[in-house]
């Protein structure tokens, strides 16, 4: 059914009471950005001007890694950003508001307010605990803050209270099949339920790795297996939904995800974006919306 | 701040060096270029040595321990904005970033020079001239604060600015109406530049402007054409941001044109900024620990009134026990002597660190001082036998050996040697008749230094002072249990950590079996070894 993508997920958003929202793909080119834009100009069409930051590489014209044509980012007066000192662009001028201490490839991040509109390329901070605190400045500044997500790089999640749009598309598997178990598996690991305390628990310090998990699998642990937050599962794809087949995998800090986005197109693959879209929303239990259709999945 | 010869690795982990180079440590970009130049003064240098601790101990009077830790504070903070002076000095045009972190450089001279206006000895940061560049900046002053290239730094920004705002609101509104038509006949919302078009949902052709760029089996991605009306808007508007770009371009280079003009005067406040931050920085540890300025002697007397080796001192504080500061009094090399865990290692590296201190124009930590500058303090023995070509291969005797060649081979003006129980892993014996020579061969080079030992008789045969630990004040109880803590808390109780000198060379006994007793060794083995020594 046809939908407003960018109201819909922004509705969602401010239902789940979190000041920032992280888009997160399941891999390269799935839309992340396109979902991102959507988002962003519901908001400055409510009169509300999010923070903007990337885990990453985004707004550039054409992908640094692979060279396909990426969506740029126009951004409208009064955002926030920080990205790159390097990349802001010297014309039209910038508020710059604070110049930090992380360094990335492109100099150090800089946070700056639009003034002008313009596009804009993101470049993000190098780890997860810059970009908690890049996230926490840019709410700090603006009352609520995007984050388009690199692919791998949920540690970020870790330690926030955000909201989370899982982005999933054609560019990352061959068939509709294998994108439906890779979403279904990242929504799984990323809404590891929380601990409630009962029965007995074991609690894993750090990480829970694949040979930790087939160590307890071989052991038969009936026990709760209790991690930090979801960010602290290191397994991937069907490693996930084997694991929390055979073991009662917790958590103490929940994250909250709260729709998924696909894109049907991607490199030289196209799905039916009905089938693709109804497939991920049946898997994942996730209001599912496909932007480039302006549909969310029935 | 550099050991330069005054130090040897070894030696500046015993004396601690290390910890007084983090003590001293500024805290701006400036600062450090300053600090990392910092050399100790070469025994030819005592006046300015001394003038350097005099100031600095007027500056730790003249500011509380407020307006220094502020003074601080604003020096963590300031941006380094060498790059940017260095860019306008070659006539570079300089960015918005440039000109941020340069009026935040600007507000952080004006802070730090009203925090130590009641300070002669600190030099001023802020001038006329840097003065002249911050009001250029001024207009780029945001509330947050920020900066910001705001119209007020030319009229012709705000006309720019303002025919490009009208362009860009007549391109979306042209490109609006296109995506609404579309959107209209579509009967749904569309989002540029790509979109999908299912192909159940078509009822008859795409709508005008809209061009398919794939096709797949279930739907169609398109884009938007962009026809005359949105063509023109778009034009007009990439003019009015390169219209924009030039003006803002030229607000630039005018104000790079300014900084460039000042450049010395900004070269002299970022150096004296450093200066101040170092001087700070000396004050402040000056203050903290209660140092005073050493008279430089150069008499060869080295001696000091209730001096502390501070790194041990701040630490036992930490565990609520406090330092006994402690007397000395070096003409030449000395004999230490005392019971094990009497302090003499500490006594020698409190020699070490008030030794470091003058050396580097820094008031030392003792009451009263007098301290010649000398040209290497030398470590030997415990903790100080450094390494070796020769690696595993050599025996702790062997490389001790080693490092004293290696000492006694460079000669180069006053040195203060620091001889910790050297010789101690051969017999006693051999290693009293060494420990002799090697104090009559620094005697005969006029060093200064104390040789702590618990060899017998040595102070006597080297015909050297001797001075003693006082030690335990009778036999401390050994307490109930294995608790180390209490055991060691029993002893610094009982231990009388100060020295005197001792006028005969009579033997100290080093009160080991006492202490073993309080360490908790078997009593059955005490009372053995106390047999053992009647039967002596």
């Amino acid at each position: 059914m046809h939908a407003r993508v960018g109201e819909s997920i922004l509705q969602l958003w401010r239902a789940s009471g979190a000041r920032s929202l992280f888009v997160a793909g399941t891999a390269k080119n799935v839309g992340k950005t396109v979902a991102l834009r959507a988002v962003y100009r519901a908001c400055t069409a409510t009169g509300s001007f999010p923070g903007i930051a990337s885990i990453g590489r985004d707004g550039e014209a054409v992908d640094a890694v692979d060279a396909i044509a990426k969506p740029r980012l126009w951004l409208e007066p009064q955002t926030v950003i920080a990205t790159a000192r390097d990349v802001l662009p010297a014309s039209p001028a910038s508020e710059l508001l604070a110049l930090s201490s992380i360094t990335t490839a492109a100099g150090v991040l800089v946070f700056a307010r639009v003034r002008c509109g313009a596009h804009y390329e993101l470049i993000g901070p190098p780890n997860a605990s810059a970009v908690r605190a890049v996230v926490d400045r840019l709410v700090d500044y603006a009352g609520i803050a995007i984050v388009d997500g690199a692919v791998d790089r949920v540690a970020a999640l870790a330690g926030g209270d955000d909201a989370i749009v899982v982005a999933c598309g054609a560019a990352g598997a061959a068939t509709i099949g294998e994108i439906v178990d890779d979403v279904r598996a990242l929504v799984v690991r990323l809404q590891t339920p929380r601990y409630d305390g009962r029965g007995e628990a074991l609690a894993i310090e750090g990480a829970l790795t694949p040979a930790r998990v087939a160590q307890l699998i071989h052991a038969r642990e009936q026990r709760a297996i209790v991690v930090r937050d979801p960010t602290q599962i290191v397994l991937r794809g069907k490693a996930v939904l084997h694991a929390f087949e055979r073991l009662r995998i917790r958590c103490e800090r929940p994250l909250r995800v709260i729709a998924a986005t696909v894109a049907s197109i991607g490199g030289d693959r196209s799905f039916s974006p009905r089938a693709l879209a109804e497939g991920v929303a049946r898997a994942t239990g996730l209001p599912t919306f496909d932007v480039y259709a302006a549909e969310r999945a029935a | 701040m550099r050991p330069g010869r005054l130090v040897d690795a070894p030696t500046a982990a015993a004396i601690g060096f290390g910890w007084l180079r983090e003590a001293l440590k500024p805290r701006s970009s400036y600062g450090e270029a300053a600090f990392g130049d910092l050399l100790p003064f070469a025994p030819h240098r005592a006046a300015q040595a001394r003038a350097r601790a005099a100031r600095i101990e007027r500056i730790a009077a003249a500011l509380d321990s407020e307006q220094l830790d502020e003074a601080r504070e604003v020096a963590r903070h300031v941006p380094d904005v060498t790059s940017a002076i260095a860019r306008a000095s070659m006539g570079d045009v300089l960015e918005d970033a440039n000109f941020f972190e340069l009026q935040r450089f600007f507000e952080a001279c004006e802070r730090l020079d009203a925090l130590t206006a009641a300070c002669n000895d600190l030099p001023r940061t802020a001038s006329t001239p840097l003065r002249e560049c911050a009001r250029v900046l001024e207009s780029g002053r945001t509330a947050r604060p920020g900066f910001y290239l705001a119209d007020a730094f030319d009229d012709s920004l705000a006309q720019v600015r303002a025919a490009f705002v009208r362009a860009q609101a007549q391109y979306e509104a042209a490109r609006g109406r296109a995506n609404a038509a579309v959107a209209e006949e579509l009967g749904r919302e569309i989002s540029p530049p790509e979109f999908i078009v299912m192909r159940a949902d078509l009822r008859g052709p795409l709508p005008a402007g809209v061009r398919v760029v794939r096709e797949a089996p279930t739907y169609l991605l398109c884009e938007l054409d962009a026809d005359e009306t949105v063509l023109a808007a778009l034009r007009r508007r990439d003019e009015t941001a390169a219209e924009v770009a030039r003006a803002e371009g030229s607000v630039r280079a005018r104000i790079s044109e300014t900084i460039r003009a000042h450049v010395p005067a900004l070269d002299h406040a970022m150096q004296a900024f450093g200066q101040c931050d170092v001087l700070i920085a000396a004050a402040r540890f000056t203050r903290a620990q209660r140092c005073h300025v050493a008279e430089l002697a150069d008499d060869g007397v080295f001696s000091f009134e209730g001096g502390r080796f501070v790194p041990l001192a701040l630490e036992l504080q930490t565990q609520g026990r406090r330092f006994t500061a402690i007397d000395v009094r070096l003409d030449g090399i000395a004999v230490l002597t005392g019971p094990n865990m009497g302090g003499k290692s500490v006594a020698l590296r409190t020699c070490g660190f008030i030794a470091l201190c003058a050396a580097f124009g820094v008031p030392v930590p003792a009451a009263r001082a007098r301290v010649p500058l000398f040209s290497e303090i030398a470590w030997l023995g415990i903790g100080g036998d450094g390494e070796s070509s020769a690696g595993d291969l050599l025996s702790s005797f062997a490389r001790e050996i080693v490092r004293l060649r290696d000492l006694l081979g460079r000669r180069a003006g006053p040195r203060l040697f620091l001889l910790d129980e050297f010789a101690r892993t051969t017999t006693p014996r051999e290693g009293k008749a060494l420990l002799v020579a090697v104090i009559e061969r620094l005697r005969e080079e006029d060093a200064s230094g104390f040789a702590a030992t618990h060899l017998d008789g040595i102070a006597k045969a080297a015909a050297a002072r001797h001075y003693a630990v006082r030690g335990l004040r009778g036999i401390p109880e050994r307490p109930a249990g294995d608790d180390l803590e209490e055991a060691l808390e029993t002893l610094a109780a009982s231990m009388d950590y100060t020295l005197e000198e001792v006028a005969a060379d009579g033997a100290r006994e080093a009160d080991a079996i006492a202490l073993a007793a309080l360490l908790g060794i078997d009593p059955a083995v005490i009372d053995a070894a106390h047999r053992a020594m009647e039967s002596e």
